[in-house]
C-alpha cells in the first residue's frame, strides 16, 4: 500500500469521516452500480438498529417542530411568543409546574422570564434550526457539487488550480470570515437575516463536498458511458450535470445527511454569539444563549433546547453514519 | 451491529436526558434557605462587586455609586454616616457646635488624625480641600451640594462682587435680588446681647472671634456673573442696579470668601449663606471628605496614581489592576485603625448581573451591588434569607408642564394623578413600592408623612368632568373624553432602555380609567432633559430623584427657589413654610412643619408620584456590620466576618436601633 | 523537504495579504462605522472623527496606508473602541488567555482521546468500545455552549468545587471548565479518528508480519499500531486548531474570560477596523504556519509519505 500523500485523492474530510480515517481511502472512488443499489441499501440500514433509531427521532422531532406551534395553539391557547397578562405568571416556572408550585401539564418544559411556553419556543426554533440546516446544506450541495464535477471533468492544470484554492480555504478560519460577514451586513428583517445566514453557512461547508464530487467525477470521466457520450457529441455541461453528477449521488447523499448537523451547530453558536437568527425569531442557539443567563436558578431555560438540541444532533449524527454504512460498504465503519 | 451496543447507546442516552431533567426540577425544589454557599473566606477578607471599573480616586470628581462606595473606604471628612441610619457621626471632627439657625457650624477637630503617610491631619487640609473642591477648575461634578456653604456658589461660578472703590463698601444682595431666603443668623452683626450658639456642656466658653468671622457677619453681598457679557445684560436688565453699579469697580469672588475658616489648628468653622439643618448630614458627602495638599500640588491629575497617592480613610490602595480588581487593606495610620475589623476589601469592576450572581452563589464573592439581582429573578430570591428588602432613598414621578393649558387646572392634574393605579404599577416593576406621597415612604424614622391620593378612577372622571371635560362610558364598558384638548398634550421620554414600556403603560392607564389617550414622543437624552428644564414640552414626563442627604428636604427643596423640577410650579406659600421649617431647632416641630409643606405641595398637584425603590441585593449571612440602608453606602469599618454560625443574620438586618 | 518547506511559505505570505485586503473590503463595503451609536452626530463632530481616523482620504490611500503599516511595521494600528490601546497591545496581552485554554485542551483532548480510542480499538466490540464511542458520539452532537453551562451547573453552582467564571491567572482552577468545555468534541472526533486508524492497522499485512517475527505484544501496540492510530489524528490538527479557535470564542463568551475570540467578537460587534484586521491576519498566520508544522511532522511520522 504505498501511497503519496497527494492531496487530490478522496480525502474525506477527518472531520466529516466520523468513525474512521479514510484519508487515503482511494477505494472512495469506487462505487456499487446496479439499479438494486437504493433498495440494497435501504435494507442495509433497517437492520442498522442505532441509524433506525436516528432516524424515528429525527422525524419525530421534525414533525414536532413543524406542527408542534400550531398544535399547542389550538389545544392550550398559546403561541410561541405569548406573554401572559396576568403579572404573576410573568415569570420562569420550572417544567410540569404552575404557579403555585403545583402539578401542570400546561408547561411542560416550563416556562422561560416573561412566562411564555417553553415548549412552543423550544419546538418554533427547532423549525428555524432544522431550516436553516437543511437549505443551507442545500446550499453548500449546490456550489460544491459545480465546484468539483467541473474541475474534475475539465482536469488538467485549470484542476489543479482550482484545488489548491480549495487546500488553501480548507486551512483557513472561515468561519471567522463568516462572522464579520454576518456582522457587516446584518439584515433589517428577519427574512433577509435567514437568506444571508444560508448563503453564510453554506459557504462553510462545500469545501469537502467539492472534494468530493471531484474524486468520482475523475474516477467516472473515463468510463466508457462517458466516452461514449463525448464521441457522440453530447456537450460538456450536459456530461456533467446529466451524466456525471447523477453517479456521485452515493456519497453526496451520505455527506448532506452528515452536513446538516454540522451546519445546524455552526447556526447555533453562532446565534449564540448574537450574530446568526436575529428576533423576534429563535433558533435553538438564541434559545440556548437567552438561558444561559439564568443557569443559576433556571437551569431548565438552557436544559431544554439543548437537550432538545443535542438528541437532534445526536440522531442525525446516527442517521447519517447508518446511511454511510449501507449506501457504501466500502467506507464501511469497522 | 449487535442489539447489545444498541441497547447500551440507547440507555446511555434515555439515562442522561432523564438525569437532566429530573436535576433540572430538584434545583429549584431544593427549598435553600440562601442562595448559594454559606462559607466564609479564609482570611479575614471581603469580596464585593462594586458595579463599573471607577472613574478616578478623586474624591472631588467621581459621580457614580461604584466611586462612591470607594471613596468611603479611602478617605474621611469632617462626619461619617451611621451604617444603619446615615446619620452623621464623630470622623475627624470629634464634636460640634451649631448656631440657632443652623447657619454656623463649628467643628472641633480630632488631634490625632493621620494621613496613610503619617502626616497629621489639621484644620487647613479642611480648608485647603473644600477650597479645592469648589474652584472652577477642579470642575467637580458635585460641587452643588457645598453651595450652601456662603460665597460658594459665587466662587464656583467666577462671579465678581461689586465694591466702591472710595469707601470700599460692597452692594448687598438683599438691594437688589427679590427672591432670597431670609437672612439667616450668621448674615446679621455678631449681638453679644443675643446667644447665636446652642449652650453646649463641653465648651464653658464660646469659640474666639476673629476678622474673619466679623466679615461673616455681615449681610451677604450682592454677585454679579464674571463673564463682562452676561454682565452687562443683568445690570442692563435692571436700572436700579444699572445706576449703583455706575462707577464701582468688580472684585472677582476668591477661594478666600468662601465661608470656611481655620479657627485654631483643630478648630473648623463653616459659614451658611441660608439655614440649612440638614447640611450637618450633607458633609457626609465625598466632595467634603479630605485630598492631600501636598501630593495634590505636586502630581497635578496624577496624583491618584498607585505609587503617588495618599489617603486619610479607615483603608489604603494595595493593588489596582484596571478591569480586573482594585485591593484596599487595612491602614494602620488611620485614627481608629483598632475599630476596623477586615484586612482586606476587593473590589470587582463586573456590570454582568449573570456573572455577579454566579460568583455569589458559588461564594467567591461575600455581597453584591444594589440592583444587581436580575428582575425575573424576584419571585425566587425575595424569598431567601440572604436577600435585602428595604426601602431606597429614590422616588419616581411624573411631572407636568403646569404652566400650558389644560395641565394649568389642579383639577385636571389631580384627575391624571387619580387615575394612576400606582399598585398595579409596583407589582409590574416588581421592586418598587406605590407612593402617593413625595417622600420615600418608610425612609425618615419619626417623619409623619402626608398620605397622598389613592387610586381611584371614579373620582379622577368626575374632576375631569368638574374641569369642564366630562367623561362619558362607552356601551362595552370603556370611557372616552371627547372634549378633551388631547393634541395639547403628550408624554416624552428618552430613547433608552424600557422607557417606552414605562411610557405605554401610563399611556394605557389613562385610556382605561379616562378614556383618553395621550399621545406618546421620544427623544434622545440631552434633548429630553433641555425640554423638561426649558419647560418646552406640553404634557407629561418621566422624573426621578435621589437623595443627596437624609432628610426629607432634599426631596421638597425641588420645589425651592433654585429648585429644577421641570414643572414651573412656583408657590411663595410653601417657600415660606419650608423656610419656617428649617429655621426650627426642634428636630420633633420641624418635621411636622416639613411634612405641612409636603401637603400642602401634594395638593397643588405639580407632579404625579409614581414610586418609590426598594433596594436589592444580597449578602452573605456571616457579614455583619452591613445594613440595606435607603442610601446604598456602606461604612467598611465596621464590618466583620462572623464565624460563629449563631450569630449570623438570618434575615434582612433591622435598621433601627436596638 | 525543504523545498516544500519553501514553496508552502512562499504560498502563504500572499494568502495572509489576500486575506487581509478581503477583510478590509468588507469592512470598507459594509454600512455604518464605528463611531454611530444610538444617536445621531452632528455633521462638524462627524467631520472631524472622520479626519482623525483618515477616513475622509480616497479608499486608495487608506488601502494603501493601511497595508503599507502592516507590511513594513508590522503595525494594525491603534484600536477604534479602545481609545489609545495598540492593536498589536491588545493582542498581545489577551493571545496568552486563549493559548493557553486551546493549547491545554487541545493536549487534553489528544492524550483522552488517543487513550480511549486505542483502547476501544483493541477491546473492540466490548463494553469498552461501546461505551467510549457511545460517550464519543454524545461529545459531537452537544454543542459547548451547552456544555459548558451544564459543567458550570453541576460542579460549580451547586457543588461548588469550581469557579463559574473569569480568569484568574495561569495556573489555576478557573482554567478546568474551560478547558473541559472545549476539549470535548476534538477529544470525541480523536478518539474516533484512533479507533478506526488503529484498527484499519491492526488488520494489515506488517502487523501480522511483525507479530510473526516474534515482536513483543507491546512491541508491535507501542511501535507499529499506535503509529497508524496516531497518523489520522496529526492529519486532523490542522481542522482541529481551525474547531478550536472558532470553539475558543464560545467558551470565552461563556465563562467571561478576556482573551482573543472576546476580542474578535466584540470588534465585530463594533466596526474596529483595525482590531479586526489584525485578528484576522493574526489568525491567518498563526493556522497557516501551524498546519505547515503539522505537515512536516506528518512527513516525518510517515516514511510512506513524501512531498514533491
Amino acid at each position: 500500500m504505498s501511497i503519496e500523500k497527494d492531496p487530490d485523492q478522496i480525502h474525506i474530510a477527518p472531520e466529516m469521516a466520523i468513525a474512521e480515517a479514510d484519508v487515503r481511502s482511494e477505494e472512495a472512488g469506487e462505487f456499487v452500480r446496479g439499479s438494486s443499489l437504493w433498495r440494497d441499501a435501504w435494507r442495509r440500514l433497517l437492520k442498522n438498529k442505532l441509524a433506525v433509531f436516528g432516524l424515528i427521532v429525527v422525524v419525530i422531532v421534525t414533525i414536532a417542530s413543524v406542527l408542534g406551534p400550531t398544535v399547542i395553539k389550538a389545544v392550550f391557547g398559546f403561541t410561541p411568543d405569548y406573554i401572559p397578562t396576568q403579572i404573576k405568571l410573568n415569570r420562569s416556572y420550572p417544567p410540569f409546574t404552575g404557579p403555585d408550585g403545583e402539578f401542570s401539564w400546561l408547561h411542560p418544559m416550563g416556562t422561560d422570564n416573561a412566562g411564555r411556553d417553553q415548549l412552543a419556543r423550544v419546538l418554533q426554533g427547532g423549525q428555524i434550526s432544522l431550516f436553516v440546516g437543511v437549505i443551507a446544506t442545500l446550499v453548500s450541495l449546490l456550489i460544491g457539487v459545480t465546484y468539483g464535477a467541473i474541475a474534475g471533468y475539465v482536469g488538467g492544470r485549470f484542476d489543479n488550480m482550482m484545488m489548491r484554492i480549495v487546500d488553501v480555504m480548507y486551512s483557513l478560519p472561515y468561519v471567522i470570515v463568516v462572522i464579520v460577514l454576518l456582522s457587516l451586513f446584518r439584515s433589517q428583517t428577519p427574512r433577509g437575516q435567514l437568506i444571508l445566514l444560508f448563503v453564510a453557512l453554506g459557504s462553510t461547508s462545500w469545501l469537502t463536498m467539492a472534494r468530493i464530487v471531484r474524486g468520482q467525477v475523475l474516477s467516472l470521466k473515463n468510463q466508457e458511458f462517458v466516452l461514449a457520450a463525448r464521441a457522440t457529441g453530447v456537450s460538456g455541461t450536459r456530461i456533467i450535470f446529466r451524466h456525471l453528477v447523477p453517479n456521485t449521488l452515493g456519497p453526496v447523499i451520505v455527506y448532506a445527511t452528515l452536513t446538516i448537523p454540522q451546519i445546524m451547530l455552526t447556526e447555533a453558536f453562532l446565534s449564540f454569539l448574537g450574530f446568526g437568527v436575529q428576533a423576534p425569531l429563535a433558533s435553538w442557539g438564541s434559545l440556548a444563549s437567552d438561558g444561559i443567563q439564568s443557569i443559576g436558578i433556571f437551569p431548565w431555560q438552557l436544559i431544554c433546547p439543548g437537550v432538545t438540541m443535542a438528541l437532534t444532533l445526536f440522531s442525525l449524527n446516527f442517521l447519517g453514519d447508518g446511511l454511510r454504512d449501507a449506501l457504501d460498504p466500502q467506507m464501511r465503519t469497522v | 451491529m449487535s442489539s447489545g451496543k444498541f441497547r447500551q447507546i440507547v440507555g446511555l442516552v434515555v439515562l442522561a436526558s432523564l438525569a437532566l431533567s429530573t436535576y433540572s426540577c430538584t434545583v429549584v425544589s431544593s427549598n435553600e434557605e440562601f442562595f448559594g454557599s454559606t462559607t466564609p473566606p479564609k482570611q479575614n477578607i471581603f469580596r464585593y462587586v462594586n458595579g463599573d471599573e471607577p472613574q478616578s480616586l478623586d474624591p472631588a470628581m467621581g459621580n457614580g455609586q461604584p466611586e462612591a462606595r470607594l471613596y468611603m473606604a479611602l478617605y474621611e471628612g469632617l462626619v461619617e454616616y451611621n451604617p444603619k441610619t446615615l446619620a452623621p457621626e464623630p470622623a475627624l471632627a470629634e464634636r460640634w457646635h451649631i448656631n440657632n439657625d443652623s447657619s454656623e457650624f463649628t467643628f472641633h477637630l480630632r488631634q490625632n488624625g493621620r494621613w496613610s503617610n503619617g502626616d497629621p491631619i489639621d484644620a487647613n487640609d479642611f480648608v485647603y480641600s473644600f477650597r479645592r473642591a469648589l474652584a472652577k477648575e477642579t470642575a467637580s461634578p458635585n460641587a452643588y451640594l457645598a453651595f450652601y456653604l456662603r460665597n460658594a456658589k459665587a466662587y464656583n461660578q467666577e462671579e465678581v462682587f461689586v465694591r466702591d472703590p472710595h469707601s470700599g463698601q460692597f452692594l448687598l444682595a438683599r438691594d437688589f435680588v427679590d427672591d432670597l431666603p431670609p437672612d439667616p443668623i450668621s448674615a446679621t452683626p455678631i449681638d453679644p446681647a443675643k446667644p447665636e450658639y446652642l449652650p453646649d456642656p463641653n465648651e464653658p466658653k464660646s469659640d474666639p472671634d476673629t476678622a474673619f468671622h466679623q466679615q461673616m457677619h455681615t449681610p451677604l453681598r450682592l454677585t454679579l456673573p464674571g463673564d463682562e457679557k452676561a454682565r452687562a445684560k443683568r445690570i442692563d436688565a435692571n436700572p436700579k442696579l444699572k445706576a449703583a453699579v455706575a462707577g464701582k469697580e468688580f472684585v472677582p469672588v476668591k477661594a478666600e470668601d468662601l465661608g470656611i475658616e481655620t479657627v485654631d489648628q483643630y478648630t473648623v468653622r463653616l459659614y451658611m449663606g441660608q439655614q440649612a439643618p440638614f447640611f450637618l448630614g450633607l458633609l457626609a458627602h465625598q466632595v467634603f471628605r479630605l485630598v492631600p495638599r501636598q501630593v495634590v500640588e505636586q502630581y497635578g491629575s496624577a496624583w491618584t496614581q498607585p505609587e503617588h497617592i495618599v489617603t486619610c480613610g479607615p483603608f489604603r490602595l494595595k493593588t489596582w489592576i484596571p478591569y480586573d480588581k482594585l485591593v484596599l487593606e487595612r491602614d494602620p495610620m488611620y485614627w481608629d485603625a483598632a475599630a476596623v475589623k477586615l484586612d482586606e476589601i476587593y473590589f470587582y469592576p463586573i456590570t454582568d448581573q449573570t456573572t455577579t450572581m454566579n460568583m455569589y452563589k458559588v461564594g467567591e464573592l461575600d455581597a453584591v451591588y444594589n440592583h444587581a439581582v436580575p428582575n425575573p429573578w424576584l419571585h425566587v430570591m425575595r424569598s431567601k434569607r440572604d436577600y435585602m428588602d428595604a426601602v431606597e432613598a429614590g422616588i419616581d414621578y411624573l411631572i407636568m408642564n403646569t404652566t400650558k393649558p389644560p395641565l394649568d387646572n389642579v383639577k385636571v392634574r389631580k384627575a391624571f394623578n387619580l387615575a394612576i393605579n400606582k399598585q398595579a404599577w409596583a407589582e409590574w416593576r416588581r421592586i418598587v413600592k406605590p407612593l402617593t406621597a413625595f417622600t420615600p415612604e418608610g425612609m425618615f424614622p419619626g417623619y409623619p408623612q402626608p398620605q397622598g391620593a389613592e387610586f381611584n378612577s371614579a373620582e379622577a372622571r368626575r374632576l375631569l368632568g368638574e374641569a369642564g371635560y366630562p367623561v362619558t362610558q362607552n356601551a362595552d364598558g370603556s370611557f372616552s373624553c371627547s372634549k378633551f384638548p388631547v393634541g395639547q398634550v403628550e408624554f416624552i421620554y428618552n430613547t433608552q432602555g424600557s422607557n417606552k414600556a414605562v411610557a405605554e403603560w401610563m399611556q394605557a392607564q389613562w385610556k382605561q380609567n379616562l378614556g383618553i389617550t395621550v399621545g406618546l414622543r421620544n427623544m434622545e437624552w440631552k434633548t429630553f432633559l433641555d425640554a423638561r428644564a426649558k419647560l418646552e414640552y406640553k404634557g407629561f414626563a418621566r422624573g426621578a430623584w435621589g437623595a443627596d442627604y437624609m432628610d426629607p428636604f432634599t426631596f421638597l427643596s425641588l420645589f425651592y427657589i433654585g429648585g429644577e423640577n421641570g414643572t414651573g410650579w412656583v408657590d411663595a406659600k410653601y417657600i415660606a413654610m419650608l423656610d419656617e421649617a428649617n429655621r426650627t431647632l426642634d428636630h420633633k416641630k420641624r418635621y411636622e412643619l416639613l411634612a405641612k409643606a409636603e401637603a400642602y405641595m401634594l395638593d397643588a398637584q405639580p407632579v404625579i408620584p409614581i414610586a418609590t425603590a426598594s433596594v436589592n441585593w444580597v449578602k452573605k449571612p456571616y457579614v455583619k456590620g452591613m445594613y440595606p440602608n435607603p442610601a446604598s453606602l456602606y461604612p467598611w469599618k465596621y464590618i466583620y466576618i462572623e464565624r460563629d454560625q449563631a450569630k449570623w443574620d438570618y434575615s434582612t438586618p433591622k435598621l433601627t436601633a436596638d | 523537504m525543504l523545498r516544500f518547506i519553501v514553496r508552502r511559505l512562499l504560498v502563504t505570505i500572499p494568502t495572509i495579504l489576500v486575506v487581509i485586503s478581503l477583510t478590509w473590503v468588507l469592512i470598507k463595503l459594509a454600512p455604518g462605522n464605528f463611531y454611530s451609536g444610538e444617536k445621531q452626530l452632528p455633521a462638524a463632530i462627524e467631520k472631524n472623527i472622520r479626519e482623525k481616523y483618515g477616513l475622509d482620504k480616497p479608499w486608495y490611500q487608506q488601502y494603501g496606508k493601511t497595508m503599507w503599516n502592516i507590511v513594513r511595521h508590522f503595525d494594525f494600528g491603534s484600536s477604534l473602541r479602545y481609545e489609545g490601546q495598540s492593536v498589536n497591545t491588545i493582542i498581545r496581552n489577551s493571545l496568552p488567555v486563549s493559548a493557553a485554554i486551546g493549547l491545554l485542551a487541545y493536549l487534553l483532548a489528544v492524550l483522552v482521546g488517543v487513550t480511549a480510542g486505542s483502547i476501544a480499538a483493541l477491546k473492540q466490540n466490548t463494553a469498552w468500545d461501546y461505551g467510549s464511542m457511545a460517550l464519543a458520539m454524545l461529545g459531537i452532537s452537544v454543542p459547548n455552549f451547552v456544555l459548558g453551562p451544564i459543567l458550570v451547573l453541576i460542579f460549580s453552582l451547586t457543588l461548588y468545587w469550581l469557579p463559574p467564571s473569569r480568569w484568574a491567572g495561569f495556573p489555576s482552577w478557573n482554567l478546568v471548565l474551560p478547558v473541559l468545555t472545549l476539549s470535548a468534541l476534538q477529544m470525541a472526533y480523536i478518539a474516533r479518528l484512533t479507533r478506526a486508524g488503529m484498527l484499519e492497522v491492526l488488520r494489515s499485512d506488517y502487523i501480522r508480519t511483525a507479530r510473526a517475527k516474534g515482536l513483543s505484544e507491546r512491541d508491535v501496540m507501542l511501535k507499529h499500531a499506535l503509529r497508524g492510530g496516531l497518523m489520522p489524528v496529526i492529519s486532523y490538527t490542522g481542522p482541529a486548531l481551525a474547531f478550536l479557535l472558532t470553539g475558543t470564542v464560545v467558551v470565552e463568551k461563556i465563562f467571561a474570560l478576556p482573551g482573543l475570540g472576546n476580542y474578535f467578537i466584540q470588534a465585530s460587534l463594533n466596526r474596529d477596523e483595525p482590531l479586526i484586521i489584525g485578528i484576522v491576519a493574526f489568525i491567518a498566520i498563526a493556522l497557516l504556519l501551524l498546519n505547515l508544522l503539522v505537515d512536516i511532522a506528518y512527513a516525518y511520522l510517515d516514511p510512506r509519505v513524501r512531498y514533491q
